[in-house]
């Protein structure tokens, strides 16, 4: 994940730059030639059809049409290529044709955030080549030229003006914030479908490692400017649209879309402790507390429920921020995750961008009944009749019903016990903002029954993981996406200890030099 | 001619210093730089004691080189002109040992090491789809087709393949390399198939096993617990199963082992 990330951030105008010398080139040839006859990259349509069949064919189908076996499993669905709808691409929004340079690096990358992989370690530039040719046959462009990229004038460079100016346009008559939300979340206040009938989400912008074209300023400048085809992501340079943007303004768009990421929500894959940090007074309970600031934040990637019955393909909720904070008696957990939808059930606005049947959004805390001795842990969905497991839930709420927390022991999927969360003193808070819920819940270290409950001990490590429900996104039950087990380490202040050791290490090899040096002398003397 | 080059000549000690300093730059650079997966601090403490131990032996296997090597050592407490160094060395070396200390005394936030056992040895026989199957002898039933109805062959590795995309590519990957869209959160990572370490180190009953009994069927020192692999019988059918092992060594190129010529 982060050499993706590193790459995507790296990615400076690499697909562009090489572009523009094939594009002069075929310019070039245009002229010496007679525009009569097209210019096309170097490739056999033929051999693409092959590798296509080989390598392509099981997601995006054997006619093309993104009709293979997987697509209804697959979120976004594979590119339908019949219909010569591009997304990511530098020609303008009124080409038939994409340049054949976008076909070649969305192969060669892939996209982030889909299934589609880069295939620039498996397939040569060659059979890349063929593939475009290939590809392009199946929307019937084989005789268009390619179309002319659009117009980048003059790049504004990355300013604190530049991106004022930018996010003064973004939120304009809600110009962009309509679809993309406040703080740029993609948080939904419509629901969009593409032009298949499939829905899609407004980008989060926060996120740029799922921007499938990177968020370099000239890749975000190239969507603003061409739009996304088959999407209502429209163009802003296009002549009849009343948003239209100068080439000026959408440059400064671009550069306030880049300084919206937040990096503290990339997900580090060598991070897999969260540090709880020991506080003297209380633990705080509301999720906007500035204490929380205190806590090290430590980001995991959701995935969805692939394991057991039913299984869910289809997920919204990608990752999850947890922060723990502890003081002598209690423990408390943040839990930050961006949701695109407060999933009210009985709310009339809420269920309309809900897909049915809306349920409430939930957020849960796996830790297993007792602290593991050895590397034993429960399994990790749910914990096994000899490894039980402790479930801290947060229910969001309905028309009727305010949020709540809930307490279950589990042995496995189908064996769980609901038990009475006041019982142990289980608490918790959520509030949902622009996008995100912050969720906070917690309870005392100890409980009355240990054979019950996990003691939180300090010093020990202490398996963790977590689950998430979009009930905007038909997830309830069985259907919603987790992680895998986590640590949670309570690490106790280190006290004088270390001093009273190194100074004690620090007299005795002295004394031992001493000796040493003293017989040295007496034996130089001798 | 003889004396510039004795000159030049590195001091033993600082050639030992240089040895084991460049070894754990080396390893330092292999794995945190190059493969980016840098190795846990107390299994590189394990290696660099090897090293250190290693280091010494040779330099100290004859009794001239040892000389060489703790020569300066014995000059500097021995020699009274060199005084003012020794006191300094005196000072600094005591210093050091305590700092070291004091850090070591921390608490680590360091997860636990989990080791595990990829491909655990497979038991003799094991109960799929209410059947018992004896795993010494169990075969592809479909292998056979390769050579006897090649078109037929074509067909059910086309089968294994829509399997695959529909069930398996999420973690594995369309690429068969282990990097589905969602490898990065799973721990332990899914299996890359490519690889010459996995599947073509292995019998395609292994790998029935494996794909049938899922995480929950592998042994203790596998670490089900943590394994996110489905028990696919749950899912697919015997057929099935044997069609998506076809379709992984047809994919990747690889030849499946057998007991026949090894």
């Amino acid at each position: 994940m982060t050499a993706q990330i590193k790459k995507m951030f790296a990615r400076t105008q690499s697909g562009v730059s090489w572009l523009q010398p094939w594009l002069m080139a075929s310019w070039l040839l245009v002229l010496v030639t007679g525009p009569a006859i097209p210019v096309f990259a170097a490739g056999d349509a033929e051999r693409g059809a092959e590798i296509y069949t080989v390598r392509c064919a099981l997601c995006h189908g054997d006619e093309g049409d993104g009709m293979g076996p997987a697509a209804e499993r697959l979120n976004p669905p594979p590119r339908d290529f019949t219909m010569a709808q591009y997304k990511i691409r530098t020609t303008g929004f009124e080409e038939i044709a994409p340049a054949d340079a976008d076909l070649v690096r969305m192969i060669h990358d892939g996209m982030p955030g889909t299934a589609m992989p880069g295939w620039g370690d498996l397939l040569s530039e060659q059979d890349i080549d063929d593939l475009v040719v290939f590809i392009k046959t199946l929307a019937g462009l084989e005789e268009e030229e390619p179309g002319k990229p659009i117009d980048y004038g003059n790049q504004v460079a990355i300013s604190a003006e530049s991106i004022e100016q930018g996010s003064q346009i973004f939120h304009d008559d809600d110009r962009c914030s309509e679809c993309h939300g406040q703080g740029g979340k993609g948080d939904a206040v419509k629901k969009l479908k593409d032009d298949s009938g499939y829905r899609t989400w407004p980008r989060n912008l926060t996120k740029p490692w799922t921007f499938r074209g990177s968020n370099d300023p000239r890749d975000i400048y190239t969507r603003i400017t061409t739009g996304i085809a088959g999407t209502q992501m429209p163009s802003f340079d296009d002549p009849a649209s009343e948003n239209r943007l100068s080439i000026e303004q959408r440059w400064h768009v671009a550069n306030y879309v880049n300084s919206l990421a937040k990096t503290d929500k990339v997900v580090r894959p060598e991070n897999t402790v969260i540090r709880a940090v020991r506080v003297e007074g209380r633990v705080p309970t509301a999720p906007d507390d500035p204490q929380w600031q205190q806590a090290l934040p430590s980001t995991f990637l959701l995935v969805p429920q692939l394991i057991a019955e039913e299984r869910f393909f289809t997920p919204t909720n990608d990752t999850i921020t947890v922060r723990a904070v502890y003081n002598e008696e209690e423990i408390a957990f943040h839990l930050e995750w961006d949701d695109r939808t407060r999933s009210i059930p009985g709310d009339k606005a809420a269920e309309k961008i809900a897909d049915p049947e809306i349920s409430e959004d939930m957020v849960v805390i796996q830790l297993p009944m007792a602290l593991p001795r050895g590397t034993e842990k429960p399994y990790f969905l749910h914990g096994d009749a000899a490894h039980p497991v402790n479930l801290w839930s947060w229910h969001s709420g309905t028309t009727d019903s305010a949020p709540r927390v809930s307490l279950r022991n589990a042995r496995g999927l189908t064996d769980t016990i609901e038990r009475d969360p006041v019982a142990v003193g289980l608490e918790g808070t959520g509030s949902y903002r622009d996008g995100t819920w912050q969720v906070v819940v917690g309870r005392s270290r100890v409980t009355a029954d240990p054979t019950q409950d996990l003691q939180f001990i300090e010093g020990a490590f202490i398996p963790v993981a977590f689950s998430a429900w979009d009930g905007s996104n038909s997830e309830q039950g069985s259907a919603h996406t987790l992680t895998t087990w986590y640590w949670l380490l309570l690490k106790p202040p280190p006290g004088n200890q270390p001093w009273l050791y190194a100074g004690c290490t620090f007299v005795l090899i002295l004394l031992l030099e001493l000796w040493w040096a003293r017989n040295a002398r007496r034996r130089y003397r001798s | 001619m003889s004396k510039v080059t004795k000159g030049l000549e590195i001091p033993r000690l600082l050639q030992a210093a240089l040895v084991i300093g460049g070894i754990y730059l080396a390893f330092w650079a292999v794995f945190d730089l190059l493969l980016g997966q840098p190795i846990p601090r107390s299994l590189m403490g394990m290696y660099m004691f090897f090293v250190v131990a290693g280091v010494f032996m040779v330099f100290t296997a004859t009794e001239q080189s040892t000389r060489e090597l703790v020569g300066p050592i014995r000059a500097l407490v021995e020699d009274p002109s060199r005084r003012a160094l020794r006191n300094v060395v005196f000072a600094v070396v005591p210093g050091l040992a305590a700092v070291g200390v004091f850090l070591q005394m921390q608490p680590s936030d360091e997860a636990p090491l989990e080791l595990r056992s990829i491909h655990p040895a497979p038991p003799s026989s094991v109960k799929i789809f209410g059947k018992r199957y004896d795993l010494m002898s169990l075969e592809n039933p479909y292998r056979h087709l390769e050579k006897d109805d090649p078109e037929q062959f074509r067909e059910l590795v086309g089968t294994g393949g829509e399997v695959y995309i529909r069930n398996c590519q999420y973690c594995h990957g369309d690429k068969l390399d282990g990097k589905g869209p969602y490898a990065q959160g799973l721990n332990p990572v899914p299996l890359n198939f490519q690889d010459i370490g996995t599947i073509a180190q292995l019998q395609e009953s292994f790998l029935f096993w494996r794909i049938a009994t899922g995480g929950p069927g592998l042994p203790k020192e596998a670490t089900p617990w943590i394994s996110s692999m489905p028990v696919w019988e749950k899912f697919l059918s015997e057929d099935e199963i044997w069609q998506v092992i076809l379709y992984l060594y047809d994919y990747t190129g690889h030849r499946p082992r057998s007991w026949g010529h090894e």
